[in-house]
This record gives C-alpha cells, sequence and structure tokens, in this order.
C-alpha cells in the first residue's frame, strides 16, 4: 500500500527535501520558527498552523523569522532571489497581499521583462488561501486571480497532497516567481504521498475522473466537491470529466479545450469570486475558442460576490458545495 | 521690553561620528523640546520677548507647530517668540546674521544650543552680550550639559538683572587664526593641524593625521581633542594661559596618552611636546601642508604657500555660570 | 581618505561630468519628442551618486529610483546601452523593454532604476541578505529621495536591516522636492531623514550633496562597516536638482532664481574642479581632456541610440518567464 500522509504533512517534506538537496533554499515569514529572541522555545510555531515546524531545528539560520513587514520580507525574498538565493517566503494569509503587493506584481513579476531578459527572480511566496475556517473577511479569500493576472508570476493551486508536494518542488525549482496558495481547509487531508522527491510541471492539469458528458473544471478546495458530485451524478449515469488544471498560471488551456470538445458540457466550480474569477477567465476561453463544441450554456459554481461572512451558517453558504455541483451540472445534462 | 535670543543649531549632531565612533543624536525634536523649557524657564523670569531665527533645519517650524498643536487647557507659557526678518541660506552666515540682529534688536543674553562649533559662530558675532551655553551632543567641551529649564531660568534671571553680571559670568579665551594675513572666525577651544589633504566629512577622528594642537584651554574631563592637553597638562578656563602641543605618531619620544578624542573613541596619542601657550603670543604653524580644524571641524586646507598664525586671545565672549546664577536665588533662610 | 590618489581624482571627475553631460543631453534630445515615455534626470546630484559608488566593485549591489541615469553611470552601467535604452531601442540595456525608469544591469549589480516610490530599500534588504548568507563580502545600497525615505518600505526596510544586521546602506538623496512638494513640509521635521535612523537604532549621517570629498569619506566609512559586519547607516545627502521631476515639469513651484543660483554657487563639478586643481594634483589640461572625452562618448551615444532599430515585434511576447 501506498504511504498516506497530510496535505501539511507534503509541503514540509518537499520544503525539508528541497532544502537539504540546494544550500541556497532559504525559508522565511512570520512565525515560521516562532519563538525568536523570546525566553520560550525556538521552533515554537512552525507557521500559524505548524505547517513549517521542525524546519527551524534542522536548518537553523535558513529558517527566518521576520517582523510584521510584509514589503519589507517579502520584497527582501525577491531581492535575494535576483543575487544567488532561492527563497521561500511565506505570506501569511493571501488577504495580506495588500500590504506586499508592488514588490510582487511590479517588482518580481516584471524584472524580466524589464530588464531585457536579463533577471532571474528564483522566488517562492507560499500563501494561505481560502473559506471554512471561520476565519471571516479578511483571512478568508482565494485571491489567486489578481496574481494569476499578472503576467511575469506563475501561481499553482494544488489540492491534494501529491500535487502539494510535487507543485512545491517545481515551485523551488522554477526560475520564475512562483505564487503557491495552500488552502488552510485541505491541511489535514490524507492522500498518497511519495517518500522521494519528485515534481510535477506547471501547466499540466490533472484529469482526477473521466467521462463522456460533461466537463467540470474544479480548482483547489473544489476539486473534493466535484469529485463528490461526480460520484452522486454517476449514479444517474452521467460520467463526469473532473479536470483539475493545478496551476492557474499557466493554465493548461489544451486540456480545458480538448475535454469540452470531448463533452459539449461544461461546468466550472471556483472558489475565487464570480467577478473576473477563475470561472470567468475560463468560461472566457472556452466561449471564444470552443464556441462550436458547446451544446448548452457554460455553468459556473463560485460564491457569491461578497465578503466571507463570519457566522459558520452563513459562510457555508457562501462556500459552493457539492450539492451545487450536482445542480449546475443537471442543468445542462439529462440523467438517467 | 526685556528681549533674550535663542540660537539653535538645527544641523549639529548628525556628522559621521555618529558612524565611527558612538556620538550621541540629538534629533531635531529634541531640540525643539530643550528649546521649549528655556522659554518657559525665561518667562517666569519676566522676560518679555525672545528672538530667534527662522531656520531651514526644522526648529521654527517645531515650535509653530508646538504652539499650534498644544493642549487647548493649557495655556503656553511663553514669552513672546519673535522670528528675525532675515534671510536664511542654511550657511555658517546665517547664525552670523542672526546674532548680530539679536544684538542690535537688544538681546540681553543669548541662550545657545549647539556645539563647539556653532558656539564659535555666536561668540563672533556677540560683542559684549553674555551667552548661556547649552551643549547639544555628546562631542562638546565649550558648552556644557546643562538643563534647558534651569538654564531658561538662570539667563532670564540675568536678563532682568536679579543678578549682576560681573559676579555670575566668565570671559572666555579664544585662539585667533590668520591666514596670510587674513583673519579668520576665531576658535573657542581647539585650533588641531592635521596631515590630510581634504576636508571631507570635516570630523577630526585619525590619530596619524594630527600634528599640532593649539588649546584656550584643557579642562580635567573634556572629551574630544583638549583631552590630550588635560590628560599631560591641565588648564583651567579661568587661566590665563592655553597649550601648544606638538603630535608626531611615528617618533618614539614623547609622552604616550589614551586620549577619548570621540565619545567611544579612545586612542593612544604620541605628545611629543606640550607646552603652556600665552595670551598674545603669536604662533606659526610648522606642518608646511594639511587641514587646520577648528573646534573640531575641519575647515580650511592650507599648503606650502599659506602663512598660519595662531594666537591665544583674551577678549572672548561671556559665558553664564548658570549654577551660581541659581545659587544667588536662593533664599538663604 | 588616502586612496584619493591622482588616478582616483580623474575618475570621480569622469563619472560626474559623465552624468552631467549625459543627462544634460537627455534634457535637449527630450524636448525634441523623439524620446518617448518619462525621464527623470539627476543633473545636480552627481556627487551623491559617484562619492558612494565610488567605493563598490562587482561584489556589491545597488537599487536607484525613478532618478536613475547617474546612479547607472556610477556603477559602471554602459553609456551607449543607457542612451540606446532611453530611445527604446534594441541596442538598449534592456533591449528597449524597460525605458529610462525601468535601466538596469545586473551583471554589474545594478539592480535597476524603479519607477516605483520606494521600491528599491525591501530588494536592497534582500541583495544584503543573500551577500551575507552567501558570504561574498558584498554589500548592498538602497537610494531613495526625500519623498521614498515617507514610503511604509523605506521604514520598514529600515527595521528590517537593524534587525538582521544586514551589510546594506540607505542613502537620502534629499533635493528638497518630493515631485512638486516640498520635502520640509512632508518629511516631518523640516525634510530631515537623518534623525529618524536613531528611531531605529541606526547610525544616521547627513553630509553636503554637493561635496564629493564630504561623500566619499562618509560613505567609505559606512561601507567599511556594512562589510564587516556592523550593519546598516542611513546617509543623507542633502543636494538640489537641476531640473525638474520630470521632463516636461515647469517648476512653478521653484522661487524663480532657485535654480540659477544652485547652478552659480553649488555645482558639485566646478567646487571638485577648483578643489583638486588648487592643489597641483591635478591639471586643468587633464580635467579639459577628460571634458572632451566625454563630450564625444556622449555624441556617439546619441548618434547611435537614433540609428538603432527598434526591437522585432516578437520581442513583445519574450522572456516573461524564464522558461517560455
Amino acid at each position: 500500500m501506498a504511504r498516506r500522509a497530510t496535505f501539511q504533512k507534503a509541503i514540509n517534506e518537499a520544503l525539508e527535501q528541497e532544502m537539504e538537496r540546494d544550500s541556497s533554499v532559504i525559508i522565511m515569514g512570520e512565525d515560521v520558527a516562532g519563538g525568536t529572541y523570546t525566553e520560550g522555545d525556538s521552533d515554537a510555531w512552525g507557521g500559524p498552523l505548524g505547517v513549517t515546524q521542525g524546519l527551524y531545528t534542522k536548518f537553523g539560520d535558513r529558517v527566518m523569522d521576520t517582523p510584521i513587514s510584509e514589503s519589507a520580507f517579502i520584497g527582501a525574498a525577491i531581492g535575494a532571489a535576483t543575487c544567488g538565493l532561492r527563497p521561500v517566503a511565506e505570506l501569511m494569509f493571501i488577504d495580506f497581499m495588500g500590504v506586499c503587493f508592488d514588490q510582487i506584481f511590479n517588482q518580481a513579476a516584471k524584472f524580466r521583462y524589464m530588464f531585457g531578459g536579463k533577471a532571474e527572480t528564483p522566488v517562492v511566496i507560499r500563501t494561505m488561501i481560502g473559506a471554512g475556517f471561520r476565519a471571516a473577511a479578511q483571512h478568508s479569500q482565494g485571491l489567486y486571480p489578481i496574481f494569476t493576472h499578472i503576467p511575469g508570476l506563475k501561481v499553482a493551486v494544488p489540492s491534494n497532497p501529491y500535487d502539494a508536494k510535487g507543485l512545491l518542488i517545481q515551485s523551488i525549482r522554477d526560475n520564475d516567481p512562483v505564487i503557491f496558495c495552500e488552502h488552510k481547509m485541505l491541511y489535514d487531508m490524507e492522500g498518497d504521498l511519495p517518500e522521494e522527491p519528485f515534481s510535477i510541471p506547471f501547466g499540466e492539469a490533472n484529469f482526477i475522473r473521466e467521462g463522456d458528458d460533461v466537463t467540470i473544471v474544479a480548482i483547489g478546495r473544489m476539486v473534493q466537491m466535484a469529485s463528490e458530485a461526480g460520484d452522486a451524478l454517476a449514479q444517474d449515469g452521467i460520467q463526469c470529466e473532473i479536470v483539475d488544471p493545478r496551476t492557474t498560471s499557466p493554465l493548461d488551456e489544451d486540456s480545458i479545450l480538448e475535454s469540452v470538445e470531448k463533452t459539449g458540457r461544461l461546468v466550472i466550480v471556483d472558489e475565487s469570486g464570480p467577478r473576473c474569477g477563475m470561472a470567468a477567465d475560463i468560461a472566457s476561453l472556452v466561449a471564444t475558442q470552443a464556441f462550436d463544441d458547446l451544446k448548452a450554456p457554460i455553468q459556473t459554481v463560485t460564491p457569491p460576490h461578497t465578503p466571507v461572512p463570519f457566522n459558520d451558517f452563513l459562510e457555508d453558504l457562501y462556500i459552493p458545495d457539492t450539492e451545487r455541483v450536482v445542480k449546475a451540472v443537471r442543468n445542462i445534462v439529462k440523467g438517467n | 521690553m526685556i528681549s533674550v535670543g535663542i540660537l539653535a543649531n538645527p544641523a549639529s549632531a548628525r556628522d559621521v561620528r555618529r558612524l565611527i565612533a558612538h556620538a550621541s543624536t540629538v534629533t531635531v525634536a529634541e531640540r525643539c523640546s530643550m528649546i521649549q523649557r528655556a522659554l518657559i524657564g525665561l518667562a517666569r523670569m519676566g522676560v518679555d520677548r525672545v528672538l530667534i531665527m527662522r531656520d531651514h533645519g526644522g526648529i521654527a517650524q517645531g515650535l509653530e507647530l508646538a504652539q499650534k498643536n498644544r493642549r487647548k487647557d493649557q495655556p503656553l507659557q511663553w514669552p513672546k517668540l519673535e522670528y528675525l526678518e532675515m534671510e536664511v541660506g542654511g550657511e555658517a552666515t546665517d547664525t552670523l546674521n542672526a546674532v548680530t540682529m539679536m544684538c542690535e534688536q537688544e538681546c540681553r543674553v543669548i541662550i545657545v544650543l549647539g556645539g563647539d562649533g556653532t558656539h564659535r559662530l555666536v561668540a563672533h558675532a556677540c560683542g559684549e552680550i553674555p551667552l548661556a551655553c547649552i551643549s547639544t551632543g555628546t562631542n562638546n567641551v565649550f558648552p556644557k550639559f546643562i538643563e534647558s529649564t534651569v538654564a531658561g531660568m538662570a539667563a532670564g534671571a540675568l536678563a532682568v538683572k536679579k543678578v549682576q553680571q560681573e559676579l555670575v559670568c566668565l570671559r572666555n579665551k579664544r585662539l585667533m587664526l590668520e591666514i596670510n594675513g587674513k583673519a579668520q572666525i576665531p576658535a573657542l577651544v581647539d585650533i588641531c593641524v592635521t596631515s590630510e589633504d581634504w576636508i571631507g566629512t570635516r570630523a577630526v577622528w585619525r590619530p596619524k593625521d594630527l600634528r599640532e594642537l593649539y588649546l584656550s584651554f584643557a579642562e580635567p574631563g573634556a572629551i574630544g581633542l583638549s583631552s590630550i592637553g588635560s590628560l599631560v597638562l591641565p588648564r583651567a578656563r579661568e587661566l590665563d594661559e592655553g597649550l601648544e602641543i606638538m603630535m608626531e605618531p611615528s617618533s618614539t619620544n614623547g609622552i604616550k596618552v589614551e586620549a577619548p578624542i570621540a565619545p567611544g573613541l579612545i586612542t593612544e596619542i604620541n605628545v611629543d611636546s606640550c607646552r603652556p601657550l600665552r595670551l598674545g603670543e603669536p604662533k606659526s604653524i610648522r606642518i608646511p601642508k594639511g587641514t587646520l580644524a577648528l573646534d573640531g571641524e575641519k575647515e580650511i586646507e592650507f599648503n606650502a604657500e599659506d602663512q598660519v598664525k595662531i594666537t591665544l586671545d583674551p577678549l572672548g565672549p561671556w559665558s553664564i555660570n548658570v549654577d551660581k546664577i541659581m545659587g544667588m536665588l536662593a533664599k538663604n533662610i | 581618505m588616502l586612496d584619493l590618489n591622482r588616478e582616483r581624482l580623474l575618475q570621480a571627475y569622469e563619472t560626474m561630468k559623465t552624468i552631467r553631460e549625459f543627462e544634460e543631453r537627455v534634457h535637449i534630445e527630450f524636448a525634441t519628442g523623439e524620446i518617448p515615455g518619462f525621464v527623470h534626470l539627476y543633473a545636480g546630484e552627481e556627487a551623491s551618486g559617484t562619492g558612494v559608488c565610488m567605493h563598490l566593485d562587482d561584489r556589491d549591489s545597488i537599487a536607484s529610483t525613478h532618478r536613475g541615469h547617474g546612479h547607472c553611470i556610477a556603477k559602471g552601467v554602459e553609456v551607449k546601452g543607457m542612451m540606446a535604452e532611453i530611445y527604446g531601442k534594441d541596442t538598449g540595456t534592456c533591449r528597449g523593454k524597460g525605458g529610462s525608469m525601468h535601466i538596469a544591469d545586473l551583471d554589474k549589480g545594478m539592480m535597476g532604476a524603479n519607477g516605483i516610490v520606494g521600491g528599491g530599500p525591501p530588494l536592497i534588504c534582500g541583495a544584503a541578505l543573500a551577500k551575507k548568507t552567501l558570504k561574498t563580502g558584498g554589500i548592498a545600497i538602497a537610494f531613495v529621495g526625500d519623498g521614498g525615505s515617507n514610503q511604509g518600505t523605506t521604514f520598514e526596510s529600515l527595521n528590517l536591516a537593524t534587525i538582521w544586521n544586514l551589510p546594506c546602506i540607505f542613502v537620502v538623496e534629499n533635493n528638497g522636492y518630493a515631485e512638486s512638494t516640498s520635502s520640509k513640509w512632508s518629511v516631518s521635521l523640516s525634510g530631515n531623514a537623518t534623525d529618524r535612523a536613531a528611531g531605529f537604532g541606526m547610525p544616521g549621517v547627513e553630509v553636503d550633496g554637493h561635496d564629493f570629498f564630504a561623500v566619499y569619506e562618509a560613505a567609505g566609512e559606512a561601507i567599511e562597516r556594512a562589510r564587516n559586519g556592523g550593519g546598516p547607516t542611513l546617509l543623507e545627502c542633502k543636494l538640489n536638482r537641476y531640473y525638474g521631476h520630470f521632463e516636461g515639469d515647469a517648476q512653478t513651484y521653484r522661487p524663480q532664481d532657485e535654480v540659477k543660483n544652485i547652478r552659480e554657487t553649488k555645482d558639485c563639478l566646478e567646487l571638485f574642479r577648483k578643489k583638486v586643481t588648487s592643489d597641483g594634483i591635478v591639471d586643468v589640461s587633464d580635467l579639459n581632456a577628460i571634458d572632451q572625452k566625454v563630450m564625444k562618448l556622449i555624441e556617439e551615444s546619441v548618434v547611435e541610440a537614433k540609428a538603432a532599430p527598434n526591437p522585432a515585434e516578437q520581442e513583445l511576447l519574450t522572456d516573461v518567464y524564464v522558461s517560455y
């Protein structure tokens, strides 16, 4: 039987193995070790949810706690990347991008282009996304479309432990700036996880399930909803093809278009919001490039265009669930 | 109407000694605070009017803000603050012009906040008007660290004639400097001849470059170049003598002293000779080429064609003795 | 400053003169309308960039502002490439894809002029961290203006550099104007950035930015301190810019004769000339020879830049990523 481990473990392992392999890989972020200069334990936190715990004990100074100064330390990670290090910086919550966005989208993303091809910025910014934690509006967003919009950045949104490890290792080895999005509700998810290091290329979707009746493109945690919907619909004779893009930039457009060419029907389920989000982006791609293959209107399943509510009942309404995916499929596919 | 002048240098305590030694930083904010304390002391003693320069370094701006943004439930305890009507260029001449105007407008005392360099400039323009000398920064010899509130009270007491000038003031010495027959602004504490080619950032701190030192006084407990003298042959301010010191880093004769020439910087100085410097006896400097530092700041580059003469002079500025004044105000019951 | 021998003095003059003539020429050429976009000229500030960068070598990195031509030249970026870049040509330092505000040459440790005010300091913290971690002996310098000294990124970087003890220097080039706004108002306490360093426990030093020797000496001490693990310094150079914030700025916010007076009394090149020739170390003819050499270089740069081709059409899509 394959070894099973959590999404959290997958990330910790990817970091550990890459740091072992390459001494230029360093980690920095708020509380990534935790306990710096206190009288208590060092390595006290390992990040707010313990994802990086143990790394400080093993690698010492290469795991650096930072003050709460995102502009400075995200910028520092970027600057260091142009000068020979391969930093993995942690932007604790993607919701905090507002306090360091310039360094990411105007500096890191544009160096290579603006400087005529002479810059390399091998920085990884790991960040937590997603709702469900009852963390409310400022700690629950899925803002990866904003990074996806910026040319020069790569964006990974893994949905399971295997992809998390493979994509993080690829991110660290990649010479472009990467935004690596970890859904906070997935940390405890268990899955098959090889012990040895391996990498997954960017821009290659994963087909979770094959089917002829409808294509469901699902991102991040929504892959679970889509999978459950696929199981439920199969009982009704509806065979769903579930495509997990794994990276939103670059996006595996070919796989999506080929799948729609086969099925003629598309449902997109994504936790980023309905305006200018991934659902809108993928819908536009398919509508402009595969219009003739479509046998029904494109369906999108997203949260409403609101901030994330605090109340648990309301938050659960906010997050797209399996039932809504099933409903969307049934809008365009007749079952038995 | 009783008037007092305040001359505060916004630019001191920002030089390279903060970097190569442990010189303190006295921020502009702190200087504003010191002035406000002095204003309260002056007001309490009955001084009506205070003249101050509208500097470009943040002090005047800070005082205006303090007036504007103060708590409404606390009345302002200052004398009438007047800004001198003059052009301010951010140069040494500003100080000279400001002090000249203060004298013309009948200031009875001038409170100076600054280092040796600031006091040197004020002294050149203040004539017979006594100075209350407040040090800002750790590298100073001429002014002392005195608390500004009390300094304001003391200066105020003198201005309103609660005490007599002859009893509470000292006439300081100064070092006259002539280059090719042309008089320069005299130094109050020291003139140092260094072998360096360039003025650069003005500070003097490399012992190997020091060659000659002329001191108007050398008090024990002083920091800076005059400590070299005070560790060999102390000369009090009140004494009719200064010191003339020759240094040669490479020679093996002479006396070695461990001198604190800058805050946090104690170096070994080789003193070849140290003689009393008498009033009125001009001295010609010996080395052919180098720079002259006056009161701790390199200012003049000279070479073999220049004739440089230094003379100790008794007619420097009057300075007030704050402790003495406050002592005289004691009720002695 | 024993290392300021004849050769070094001539080098300093040549650097400052190259910057001056480069900027004066760009000023003229920009007015013809042939240069696209924005340019921000460094004329008047030469002593600052030169006095600092003369201490640096290939181990060291600098990050600049939108007013970056002077820093580029002082750090050794090739002048002809720079002029071509300003014209947006394929032979430019950045293949015509960056322009005046983004000229960079990472091989020479020039991490870029920056279109974002305050964009440099965090990057320099990173460069310094890299040099410290990789033990290259290098240091990193962030140039910011008085305006940039107010950006949050600058404050964060001052703090981070201090607590991580980074080998870096923050040079605040205070020319009194943040675009059209007086820094005496916008930088609290009458436009003095130096005092802020004290708030972070960092040494802060102010020098006259028109005086090459003052800048050179203070910068030298700060750089040596950084190289030897002593941590960061803030160096404020008080100076003046001759031209507007950008070319095309009518500068109505400046008093009538301000620039004229500054050019007459505080021209750092003239001050330098006077000082070095009065001692006999350097002859007027040496400096005049450099003047001629520089004018020739600038003339050639412009001629070649104008004649150079635009980037090819497909260059629109290249170099977005390393891998494709």
